[in-house]
C-alpha cells in the first residue's frame, strides 16, 4: 500500500495541470503584490478578506485538479496498468483518494501562504501593517485553514463525479451545471431548500460564521461536516461502482 | 504439474443498448502449461483480448472460471507480483519519461531503479529512456510496454498482441525475447493475429473464434489438423504439364507459376510417371502442406460459418 501511495503522490505532483494552474496562481499572486505596491493603499488588516475573496479560485481548482487526478487516468487508460499491478481496486481509489485530496489540501494551503506573504511585502513596502497583530494573524490563518478544507471537500466532489462518469469533463459539466444553475434554480423557486445548497453551505465555511442571509439554521462546523458528507457519499458510490463495473 | 493458466466453460456478455446482448467469449477452456511460449490466436472479435481481461481481473466474467497461477481473479493480489502483462496497447504518460514511467509502475511494488534500467536495457530502450514518451514511435512505445511488463521479472507473461506497430527488426528482437524467456522456464501466454510470428515462436497454441476454443496443443499437432493441401510441382512449361495431368483424369490447377495437383503426397510417383511418359521433366516436386494461417483460416472460417447458420 505504501508503495501504490508513493507512486499516486509523484504522479499527482506531476501532473501538467495542477503544474500549470499552481504556475497561473503564482503568477496572480505576484500581479497582486506589484498591483498592491503600485497603489500604495493596501491595508494587511484585510488579509481574511482578501482570503475570502480569492476562495472562489482555489475552489474550482480544487474541483478541478480532483476531477482530473482520476478523470485522465481513466480517459488514457491508465487505470488497466494499475490495475495489472494492483489489482485490489479498494486500495487503488483509497490510494488516488488520498493522494488527490491531500495534493489540493497542501497546495491550497502553500498558495494561500504565497499569497500572504506576496502581500505583506507589499503592504510594508507601500501600504500599512496596522492592525496585523496576534489576533489577525488567526483569523487569517482560520479563514486560510478553512478554505484550504473546502477546496479539498471540492477535490472530492469533482474526484467522485469524474469516476463516476470515468471522465474529467463529466465532473467539469456537472459541477458547474449544478452548482450555477440548479442552485440558483433551487433558490429562487424552492427558498425552503436552501439549508441543502452546497454554495450556501461553502459560502458560509469560507466566511466562518452563520450568514445573514439567508438563515440556513446550522454552525459553521455543521455546515463543513454536512460537505464532508455529501462528498463522502459522492466517494463512497465512486468506490463502489469502481469495484463493481468492468474496466475495458 | 497444475496449469499456469486455466479457464473452464469461461463466458463473457456485454448488455449493449436495448437490451442486446453480445457474447465475446462462449464457454472457453483453456490449460497453458507452466514453461515455454503459448500462442493465442484468433481474428478480430474472437474474444482474445476479453479472455485475458478475465484473467486480470479487469473483467468479470458472466460464467465459468479462470485462474491464474492457481488464484481466481478476487485472490489475483496474491500472485500478481509474479505476473506481467500488456493489455491491449500499453498506456503510458506521455509527458513522463520511459524510465519516469516504469520507475512509477516499479515503485507499487517496490522495484528500484536499478531493475528498471536493466528492464529498459532488455528491450533496448535505455538509449531513449530519459525522453518524453510522446517523442517515442509506435514501436518504441510497444518496447517500452514490454519493459513494464518485464519489470517484474515475472513468471508468467500475458502479452496482448505484442507485435503491434513494431517495424521488421522489433518484430525479431520480440520474437527473439520471447523464445528465450520460454526456454528460461517462464511461460509466455501471447495472443496475436500475426500467425507467422507464432508458428515461429511458440510451442503451444490455442485458436479461438467466436469466442470458443477450435483448436488446441502442440503447434505440429494443430498444423497435422489441416487438410492434406496435395502436391506442388515445378516445371518449365506448366501449361503442358497442365494438359497432360488433366488427360490422365489428375486435377490440377496453376498458381503463382506452379503446378498445385490435388494428389496426396504419396501419390507422387503416379504425378511424376505421367509427366515423363508425357516429355515432361519436373523441376521440383513437394508436399503442399498447411502452414498455420491456412489452418487458422480453415478453422475460424468453419466456425463463423457453422455458427451463422
Amino acid at each position: 500500500m505504501n508503495g501504490l501511495l508513493a507512486s499516486e503522490f509523484r504522479r499527482f505532483r506531476s501532473r501538467k495541470l495542477v503544474k500549470v494552474l499552481t504556475a497561473l496562481e503564482v503568477l496572480a499572486i505576484v500581479a497582486t503584490g506589484v498591483i498592491v505596491l503600485l497603489t500604495q493603499e493596501y491595508g494587511l488588516a484585510s488579509l481574511a478578506d482578501v482570503l475570502m475573496g480569492t476562495s472562489l479560485v482555489l475552489l474550482s481548482v480544487g474541483w478541478m485538479l480532483g476531477a482530473s487526478a482520476i478523470g485522465a487516468d481513466w480517459h488514457a487508460g491508465h487505470i488497466t496498468t494499475i490495475l495489472t499491478w494492483e489489482p485490489r481496486r479498494g486500495r487503488v481509489m483509497v490510494a488516488k483518494i488520498a493522494a488527490s485530496l491531500t495534493g489540493v489540501f497542501v497546495l491550497s494551503l502553500v498558495i494561500q501562504a504565497l499569497l500572504g506573504v506576496a502581500l505583506a511585502v507589499a503592504a510594508a513596502g507601500a501600504g500599512s501593517t496596522a492592525g496585523a497583530d496576534a489576533a489577525w494573524l488567526a483569523e487569517s490563518a482560520g479563514v486560510a485553514l478553512r478554505v484550504a478544507l473546502l477546496s479539498t471537500i471540492f477535490a472530492g466532489f469533482g474526484f467522485g463525479l469524474a469516476s463516476a462518469g470515468r471522465n474529467t469533463a463529466v465532473a467539469l459539466g456537472v459541477g458547474f451545471g449544478y452548482l450555477v444553475i440548479v442552485e440558483n434554480l433551487v433558490r429562487g423557486l424552492r427558498p425552503r431548500w436552501t439549508p441543502w445548497l452546497l454554495t450556501d453551505n461553502a459560502a458560509m465555511v469560507v466566511i466562518g460564521r452563520p450568514l445573514d442571509f439567508p438563515e440556513l439554521g446550522r454552525s459553521t462546523i455543521e455546515a463543513g461536516l454536512y460537505l464532508s458528507a455529501v462528498a463522502a457519499v459522492l466517494l463512497l458510490a465512486a468506490a463502489g461502482l469502481f469495484r463493481a463495473r468492468d474496466v475495458n | 504439474m497444475d496449469p499456469v493458466i486455466e479457464v473452464e466453460g469461461l463466458r463473457k456478455e456485454y448488455l449493449r443498448v436495448r437490451g442486446r446482448r453480445t457474447v465475446a467469449v462462449d464457454g472457453l477452456d483453456l490449460a497453458v502449461p507452466q514453461g515455454g511460449v503459448f500462442g493465442f490466436l484468433g481474428p478480430n472479435g474472437a474474444g482474445k483480448t476479453t479472455t485475458i481481461r478475465c484473467l486480470l481481473g479487469l473483467v468479470r466474467p458472466s460464467g465459468g472460471r479462470c485462474r491464474l497461477l492457481g488464484q481466481e481473479p478476487a485472490g489475483l493480489y496474491r500472485v500478481i507480483a509474479r505476473v506481467g502483462s500488456i493489455v491491449e496497447s500499453p498506456t503510458m504518460y506521455p509527458r513522463f519519461s520511459g524510465r519516469r514511467n516504469l520507475e512509477l509502475l516499479g515503485r507499487i511494488s517496490g522495484i528500484g531503479r536499478a531493475r528498471v534500467a536493466e528492464a529498459l536495457e532488455e528491450v533496448d530502450l535505455a538509449e531513449r529512456a530519459d525522453d518524453q514518451v510522446k517523442t517515442y514511435s509506435l514501436g518504441m512505445k510497444q518496447r517500452l510496454g514490454i519493459a513494464g511488463a518485464l519489470l517484474k521479472d515475472p513468471e508468467v507473461l500475458i502479452l496482448d498482441e505484442p507485435a503491434n506497430g513494431l517495424d521488421p527488426a522489433g518484430i525479431v528482437e520480440v520474437r527473439e525475447l520471447m523464445r528465450r524467456l520460454g526456454r528460461d522456464g517462464r511461460t509466455v501466454f501471447v495472443s496475436s493475429h500475426i500467425l507467422g510470428e507464432v508458428q515461429q515462436t511458440a510451442d503451444r497454441v490455442a485458436i479461438l473464434a467466436r469466442g470458443r476454443s477450435v483448436a488446441v496443443g502442440p503447434v505440429q499437432e494443430v498444423l497435422s489438423a489441416g487438410h492434406a493441401a496435395g502436391l506442388l510441382v515445378r516445371l518449365d512449361d506448366v501449361l503442358a504439364g497442365l494438359r497432360i495431368l488433366g488427360e490422365a483424369g489428375i486435377e490440377a490447377r496453376v498458381d503463382d507459376g506452379v503446378l498445385k495437383v490435388g494428389l496426396p503426397p504419396a501419390e507422387a510417383a503416379r504425378v511424376t510417371r505421367t509427366l515423363a511418359d508425357g516429355g515432361l521433366y519436373l523441376t521440383e516436386l513437394r508436399a503442399d502442406e498447411a502452414d498455420l494461417e491456412t489452418v487458422f483460416l480453415e478453422l475460424t472460417d468453419g466456425a463463423t460459418r457453422g455458427k451463422s447458420r
